[in-house]
Order: C-alpha cells, then structure tokens, then sequence
C-alpha cells in the first residue's frame, strides 16, 4: 500500500517537473507547445547518446545543455515572434515543430527502442517496509524534488526571476518598468525545454526510450496542466501528485481501466472547475 | 414611483484593490441617471457588477425580485440590458444580421426601426467591421436598444464620437428614455450629454459614493469638484 | 426586417454551381481516365477530407482547434464495423445511420462538458479525449479486436444497390464525392439559418450572444456535434471501402494530419480543408517518394504557411478571385 503511494510519488514527481517546462514557457510567451513531449523525447534520446559514451551525469548533463540550446533556438525563431497571435497559430506553430523534432529522432536514432540501466550507484534495491524498492526510482523523487526546489527559490530569489515573474504576469507592464522582456524569453524557454529534456533522461532508466514516448507523455503532461490550471505552478504540482497517485492505484485495483484514469479524472475536475484547480476565473 | 431597477450596497475587490464599495443606486422608468466621477472611481466596476458581467458583493433588484443571480442571458430576456464600453459586437456579421440576433435574443422587436432612428438604415448590409468606428459604437447601442428592454445599462456610449455625434446620440437617448419609457443608468465622461439629459446624478470618487442630486446641484457642489480636480488620477 | 422566410436563400448561387460542375466534372473524369493508383489515391484522399472538414467546421463556425478528431472518425469507422457484423441488432441500413447520428449525439453531450473550457486548454484536452478513446479501442478486445483490428464483410446490397462497387476507386470515389458534395450543401445552408450566425457570432463575441440574452451552452455544443458527425460518416465510407477497420484510424497522429489539411486548405471558404486533404495526399505521395524527412518539410512548412499566409489555399484563392473580379462562393467569413 505505501510502495504503491511511493510509485505514485515517483510518478507525479515526473509529471511535475515534466510540466514545469509548460508552465514556464505558457507563463512567460502565452505559448501551449505542443512540440513539449517530443522535447522531453530528445532529452532522453541526447542524454542516451552520451551517456552509452561517457557516464550518466554527463548523460543528464548533455541533455539539459542540449535541450536549453534547442529551446532558445525555438525562441528566438519562432515563440519570441507569435507575441499577440492568435492562439490557433501558436498551437499550429508548436505542433510544425513537434514534427520536425520527431523526423530528426527518427533520423539520427531509427525506430527501435533502447533501454538504459541507471547508473551502478543508484542501481539496486532498497528495503523499505519490508519490501524491495528500487533506489533509483528514490532517485527520480530526490531529483525532480532538487530541480523544482532550484527554479522556485530562483524565481523567488533572484533578479531574474523577480524580471520572469514580473513579464509572466504582465509582458507589456514589466517592458515598461525596464525589464528585458526580449533577453528572458530566450532564457526561460531554454529553461523550460531544459527541463523537458532532463526529465526525459532520467525517466529512462524508468520507463524506456522510444519515438513514441513523446506523444504518450505530452498527453499526460497536457492533462496534468488542464487538472492544474494553465500557466500555475501550485497547480501543476498539486495535480501532478494526484495523477500519480491515480496512476499507481489504478494499476493495482482497477488495471483494466488504468490507462483511462487520467482522462476520465480530467473530464471530472472540468465538469465542476473549467478553469483547473488553480486557474483563474475566465 | 418605485425604482424598477435598485442595486443595494455593490462592491467589488480584485486581489487587495477595492475598485467599489457600499454603493446604492435606483433607476425610475422614463428618466436618465447619469453616474459619474473621475477616473478609476469605479463606473465602469459598477456597471460591470450590476449587469452581472462581474462577480462582486451586494443585491440587485428588477421590478422588486432580487436578480443578483441571475445570468446575464436571462435578465436581457426580462428586459435588463447593456451596452459596452470597448465596443462589442460581431465585426464579419452584417449590421442587419446582428441587429436581428439580438431581436431574436431579446424576444421580439423592430431592428429597422432602431436602425434607422440611429441613422444605421444606410449600413445596414454592409459587415460590422467595414463601417466607421462612431458607426460601430453605435451598433453596439443598437443591439443593448432592440427588443423593447425595461432598463438600459449603459457604459460611456459616447466614447470616441465626435461632438456632432455626441449630441446626436444624447438626443437619441433622450427620446428613448421619454418614448419608451425606459430606466437608463449612463456612465459617462461627456458632460455635454451628461448634463443635457440626465434627470439626477450620482457621483463616484475612489469606489465610493460621493454625493448625489439633480445636475445643477451637483455642478457646482464643492465635493464633487475637488474629487474631480483635487484626485490624482 | 426579420430574415427572410422563402428558401430562395438556400439555393446556390451562380459561382457555386459553376464550382461544383467543374469539380464533377473533374471527377468523373479522374475516375473514368485516369491511372488506377490515382484513383486509388484520390479516394482515400477524400475520405480523409471527411475528417478535415469536421475539423475545419469547428474552426470555421467556433473558432476551437481540435486535436482529437480522429475519435469521431475512428468511432464512425468501428460503429460501421459493428453496425455490418452480426452482432448488430438492426439492418445494416439502419445501423450505419444510427451510427453516424449516434456519434452527434454522444459529442454533443461531450460538447456540453467541455464547451467551458477555452481557447488553447480545449486544444490540449480534445488531444487527450483523442488518447483516450484510441486506449480504449486497445483495450476492450472483444469489440474492437485490439490492434489486430477488425475484418468486415459487407452484404451484398445496401440501400437497394450492390455493394462490391464500393471496394473498388472508382465506386468509392463517386460515392464519396457524392456525399461530401450533399454534406458541403448542408453545412452551407446551416450557415445561412439563424443558428449558423449565431454560431458564427459566439465565435467572434460569445460574451455578447450571451448579453443578448442567449444560452450559449447548447449551440457551441451542437456544433461540436456536428463537427464530430462529419467524420464519422467518413469512418463509415472507411469501413464500407477497406472492409477492415484497426486502430491506425484512432492516432493522434491522423488527428494532428487532419488539422494540417485544415490548415493547409485554410477555413475561408467551407471547401479549404477538402483542397487541403487533396493537397497533403499529394504532397505526401511526391515527396514522400523523394525523401523520408517529408513530415519534417511538412511541419516546416506549416510553420510558415500559417505564419506568413494564415488563410491557407482557399484563402489564396479567394484574393486571386477577388483580384480577378469575381466573388468566389458565399459565405466568405474569417
């Protein structure tokens, strides 16, 4: 019983910071990227390449770089120009880039499938209540924990967080007050894509990498922010946690429903809050 | 003559920021109620929670039943309707359309009639957005006036028109109020139209209710002036 | 000053009737003429196009992008499945309609539900109602087959005719002209009622429709449903031409095409998403032969159609017309 909450632990802590990138980049570009998931997906694909090569730090390393990279690009060519569009262009936008990037997964890496092993020291089994459970799985916990800790007391703390929080709230207002609208955005969808990319690599040892996983993510990380709330933090973690943990239940009591879980748990929270827990009216 | 249309204590706050408190306010069939007051004193708040465009606190009564919860769909079916500030209407759609729309919505009434009256007769095929903008605002009168409604809700109708139009419109009002026996709360910034047609003011200062008379009162009230030229806003 | 009451209105004018007896003509032509591959070709292309003008009616007539479309289609094309097989507890005449009308009206109660979500979180949530219902057909094997999918053998007559000229292109292809032709005039008409600019008119402004004492609820959730019903007759054209239905037809992958069709086509003339579907399966087919990465070309070049030319082929098209002086069809809104 507390393995399974642990699992669904494990799993929402995923979905979070999954959907932080989200978040982030709706907050600051008004801007749903459709393209997340297969960012999540290159994250995992650049993190398998080096770290068959040299190690898994440098694996999540390489895909956090990488990512950030991949993220500015994007910004700077096309989210930092849609400023004021309407929103169909954006998704259509995002989802053009969501093509590209899985044509070029599919280039470089092919179509089969590949499994990573985490890394020696985080492998093995842990006694926990009496069962075994998996140190890495503790890991994923620890983790997605560090990163949202970073980027909230980043966005609490410091200069440029104040400048992120500030242009999320209101772009037009912060430029006025001096705040360098132009030079963040690049910043935070780096951020944003980085993230993506990261917990991509290391759910793999997880969960798997193939070219499909984009797509089954992003629809996941998309209910998560619908449950939540577009563009809030507090709700994306607080309906994170609750996926995960209807996730990890579902697949022991009601196994053949599992997998429609999520979405009938969406349809139930919009039925009663249209705008998701934390959204705000209209 | 009992008020048809009273709003009791209305109030607003967003976040920390109190936009309106505690204001009271009746409307009398046939006769013009301007409300007025500097700016950011909350007209537009007031109006916005008394149409029940906004959620805020306070009661609002038509014809003596409370319709504070009532949507807005069902008041303008019961003959409570509004016009808006930012003009609201539906740019592809000819005038003629949604002047019909709005017939059909209200329950009944002669588009063509208010069209003309307007001086929209000429328009009337032509789209929403290929006409001028002082046209367009008044479209957006146009469809708060079809269908005979009981109370009319209107926020700065004068905006944005030049001074012919101006009085154009105030001698429209005017007649609509007379004719029709209609109860019109305007909330306005032309003092021209103001103080041509309204039968009694309330003044607005900082969300609250400052003081309230007929126009030549008001004028020359020293509260009312220094919350005019002694705000900062 | 009330609309006018005679039905004159819902005749066509003299530049559709010109479009439309050029376009059978076309028609009749590619299907008596032309190479078997193409026929093959253009008749898939247009029992895609079912789903592409579903999606395209809902940006059209609600301004909703949908990222979920392949469900109705998907349901239409299973529902046909069923509604042919022995299961089945009305003739298959019968069946095939319930199917189509049954898929209407299950989106209109989904309509009503999600009809309050807005703007880009309803995107993201057909996307997941989409997954949803491809999960679904996985796992309830016994009806749907799994991924193994399901074989149909159709009755030798439907509807008093034979019914092998429907697995063959050049009986599909008339067929499904036929009908995308009979559905085209429907949806025109419907625009020109009262409830189709008022469904136009949510679209620009719902909080005016509602200030002018509408309930807006029930309308957008119609034309949701009417939006989904559109597909689902072409899931039922799948079924009845490949005699075989899996859930290839449930992808997101196949929704996320179906917008690009309705993208590529533009929504300013009811016909766009149709050249759209015509224009992908072209593409694809020349391209495609040429080189792996098309869907790479394809999303960049979705990137910059809809950035730098946001109304798509028939957009273009209406501005040549207009350039050309002539009034391409009616109904021309944005």
């Amino acid at each position: 019983m507390l393995i399974n909450a642990l699992n669904g632990l494990v799993w929402g802590s995923l979905l979070f910071v999954l959907s932080t990138g989200l978040v982030l980049v709706y907050g600051l570009r008004r801007v749903v990227n459709f393209a997340h998931g297969a960012l999540y997906m290159l994250g995992a694909y650049i993190g398998w390449a080096a770290a068959t090569q040299f190690g898994f730090l440098v694996g999540v390393a390489a895909a956090g770089l990488g990512l950030a990279i991949v993220g500015i690009a994007l910004d700077l060519a096309i989210f930092g120009r849609l400023g004021g569009r309407h929103p169909l262009i954006t998704v259509i936008v995002t989802f053009g880039v969501l093509l590209i990037l899985e044509d070029v997964v599919r280039s470089v890496w092919g179509t089969r499938s590949y499994a990573i092993d985490p890394p020696e020291v985080l492998a093995g089994v842990v006694d926990l209540f009496g069962a075994p459970f998996p140190v890495y799985r503790l890991f994923i916990v620890a983790a997605s924990a560090g990163m949202a800790a970073a980027l909230a007391g980043w966005l609490r703390f410091s200069r440029t967080g104040l400048f992120v929080r500030a242009a999320s709230h209101d772009a037009s207002v912060a430029a006025m007050c001096g705040v360098r609208t132009a030079a963040i955005g690049p910043m935070v969808v780096g951020l944003g894509a980085a993230f993506a990319g990261m917990s991509g690599i290391v759910a793999a040892p997880f969960l798997s990498i193939n070219p499909s996983m984009g797509s089954e993510i992003l629809v996941l990380s998309f209910v998560v922010s619908v449950i939540g709330g577009l563009g809030s933090f507090w709700g994306a973690f607080v309906s994170a946690m609750l996926l995960g943990q209807v996730q990890a239940f579902g697949t022991v009591w009601l196994p053949e429903l599992a997998a429609l879980l999520p979405f009938l748990l969406m349809a139930f929270v919009l039925v009663f809050r249209p705008q998701g827990i934390a959204g705000t009216e209209g | 003559m009992s008020a048809i249309f009273r709003c009791e204590g209305l109030g607003k706050q967003y976040g920390g920021v109190v936009a309106l408190q505690g204001v009271d306010l009746e409307l009398e069939r046939g006769r013009v109620h301007g409300l007025i007051g500097p700016n950011g004193a909350g007209k537009s708040t007031f109006i916005d929670v008394a149409s029940g465009r906004s959620q805020g606190h306070g009661r609002v009564f038509f014809d003596g039943r409370d319709v504070t919860a009532v949507a807005p769909g069902e008041r303008r079916r019961m003959g409570i309707s509004r016009s808006f500030q930012k003009t609201s209407i539906f740019p592809a759609l000819t005038i003629r359309d949604q002047l019909d729309l709005a017939a059909h919505g209200a329950g009944g009434g002669d588009a063509t009639e208010i069209a003309g009256m307007l001086g929209l007769a000429d328009v009337l095929d032509r789209r929403a957005e290929e006409v001028s903008y002082g046209q367009q605002r008044l479209v957006d009168l146009a469809l708060a006036l079809v269908g005979d409604p009981k109370v009319l809700l209107l926020d700065e109708p004068a905006a944005g028109l030049s001074v012919a139009e101006s009085q154009a419109l105030a001698g429209h009002l005017e007649e609509i109020a007379a004719r029709w026996n209609v109860a019109v709360l305007l909330v306005e910034h032309d003092m021209d139209v103001v103080f041509r047609i309204c039968h009694v003011l309330t003044v607005l200062a900082s969300g609250r209710f400052l003081v309230s008379g007929p126009p030549s009162e008001i004028r020359s009230d020293p509260a009312v002036v220094r919350a005019y030229f002694g705000s900062t806003a | 000053m009330t609309a006018s009451l005679s039905l004159r209105r819902f005749l066509p004018d003299r530049a559709t009737l010109i479009a439309t007896a050029l376009a059978a003509t076309a028609v009749w032509t590619t299907a008596g003429f032309a190479p078997r591959v193409v026929v093959a070709l253009l008749t898939q292309a247009l029992i895609v196009s079912f789903l592409a003008l579903g999606v395209g009616v809902l940006i059209r007539l609600s301004g909703l992008v949908t990222f979920g479309h392949a469900a109705p289609f998907g349901l239409g094309a299973y529902g046909a499945a069923w509604a042919l097989g022995p299961a089945a507890p009305f003739a298959p005449e019968i069946g095939l309609v319930a199917v189509v009308l049954g898929v209407g009206v299950l989106f209109w109660a989904i309509g009503l539900v999600v009809g309050r979500v807005e703007g880009i979180a309803f995107g993201m949530l057909t996307l997941a109602l989409g997954q949803a219902v491809h999960v679904a057909a996985g796992k309830f094997r016994h009806l749907t087959g799994g991924s193994d999918g399901l074989i149909v053998d159709l009755p030798r007559h439907l509807y008093g005719a034979r019914t092998d000229a429907l697995q063959t292109p050049f009986g599909m292809l008339v067929i499904a002209a036929v009908v995308l032709a009979v559905v085209l005039f429907g949806l025109r008409s419907f625009e020109r009622t009262r409830a189709g600019r008022l469904a136009v008119a949510i679209r620009e402004n719902e909080e005016r429709v509602r200030f002018l004492g509408y309930r807006t609820r029930a309308l957008k959730a119609l034309v949701f449903a009417l939006s989904a019903a559109i597909p689902a007759l072409g899931g039922v054209l799948f079924t009845l031409h490949q005699g075989f239905v899996s859930p290839e037809v449930l992808t997101w992958g196949f929704s996320g095409h179906a917008l690009i069709m309705a993208i590529l086509g533009g929504t300013v003339a009811l016909w766009g998403p149709i050249a759209g579907a015509l224009a992908f399966f072209v593409l694809r087919e020349e391209l495609g032969g040429i080189t792996t990465h098309w869907l790479a070309i394809l999303g960049t070049t979705l990137i910059v159609v809809t950035v730098v030319w946001p109304s798509g082929l028939a957009g273009a098209a209406a501005a040549l017309a207009r350039r050309l002086g002539r009034r391409v069809g009616e109904g021309g809104t944005a």
